[in-house]
């Protein structure tokens, strides 16, 4: 039995072996662990996107978007910087989608609207080449802005200075105070502006 | 290839993504699924460039702190526009986008 273990123990290292074989050519000092997450969270982002985008059914899209934020918070968690992955869940997933979701199921939108006829093929063809024009455009800058890296701060998982929430609520409170401030007021006038403009009032029967 | 530049990728798929779904959505609400995946892109893209190039502890927290202002930017324009769909659903019975072409309503 211990054998048996042993024997597949030795197979996964030598797969780890040849995929950083395989990869260290392309991606020079990045831990084979954290890559092979970076590239589940990419296949994360992109079947979760791929369904928000197309999916004729809004709730389907919707739970394609759910299955994108949690790819982005494990990249934030990849990028050590684990009070943004909780806030990507608490906001975006916790929030956000709720207001999708009533968004969705106030308009009727799933079984009969609009969304659910099939578009032109054509025209989604169309639009991947138009999102083609910023991959064209941003990444071989990107690719070529960042092959040097001055400061050899290349690993993923990301070396950190600095990882404690205490330090962003200092940062909050000192040095971006005013978009802090800034931030609160649009809020508050998102808030008053939604309740005003779905505000229906009520007639009251004798005037 | 650097760290940078797989994280700045991945933002680029988001941005893609968020742009194929803004041209073919024909609602409302699918085209406010659309912006979400471009404002997470946008967020994933500030972090990485604050954490990858720098040892500085201040720009470290500028960027995340800058995703933090995202995230509630994008809070707040959803709640408007779970808004606007009320009122566009009640105005004009549909929220699809070739459907509400004038600003002003023939009736309130």
């Amino acid at each position: 039995m211990n054998s048996i273990i042993e024997q597949i123990l030795h197979n996964i290292g030598h797969l780890l072996d040849s995929c950083e074989a395989f990869l260290a050519p392309i991606l020079p000092g990045q831990g084979i662990a954290a890559l092979i997450a970076f590239f589940f969270y990419v296949l994360l982002l992109l079947g979760g996107g791929l369904t928000a985008v197309l999916a004729r059914n809004l709730v389907r899209a919707m739970l394609g978007l759910v299955i994108t934020f949690l790819g982005v918070a494990g990249m934030y968690l990849l990028l050590a910087s684990p009070f943004l992955a909780l806030m990507q869940l608490l906001i975006y997933i916790g929030a956000v989608c709720v207001l999708i979701f009533f968004a969705i199921m106030l308009t009727k939108n799933t079984t009969d609207g609009e969304e659910t006829r099939c578009p032109n093929p054509i025209n989604v063809l169309y639009a991947f080449l138009a999102a083609l024009a910023p991959i064209v455009v941003a990444g071989p800058i990107i690719y070529l802005q960042t092959q040097t890296d001055p400061l050899q701060v290349q690993k993923i998982p990301v070396h950190t200075p600095v990882d404690s929430g205490a330090n962003l609520g200092e940062g909050l409170l000192s040095m971006d105070l005013l978009p802090f401030e800034l931030i609160s007021i649009i809020l508050l006038v998102a808030m008053a502006g939604a309740v005003f403009l779905a505000f229906k009032p009520q007639r009251s029967p004798n005037s | 290839m650097t760290s940078l530049t797989l994280f700045l990728w991945a933002s680029l798929i988001l941005l893609a993504l968020g742009l194929v779904g803004l041209i073919t959505r024909r609602t409302i609400v699918g085209m406010l699924i659309s912006v979400e995946l471009l404002l997470n892109g946008a967020g994933l893209s500030i972090v990485a460039a604050a954490k990858t190039s720098s040892t500085n502890g201040l720009v470290d927290i500028h960027g995340q702190l800058a995703a933090l202002f995202v995230m509630g930017l994008a809070a707040a324009e959803a709640t408007i526009v779970l808004a606007m769909v009320l009122v566009a659903q009640r105005r004009f019975g549909t929220v699809a986008t070739e459907a509400i072409t004038t600003i002003k309503g023939s009736k309130a």
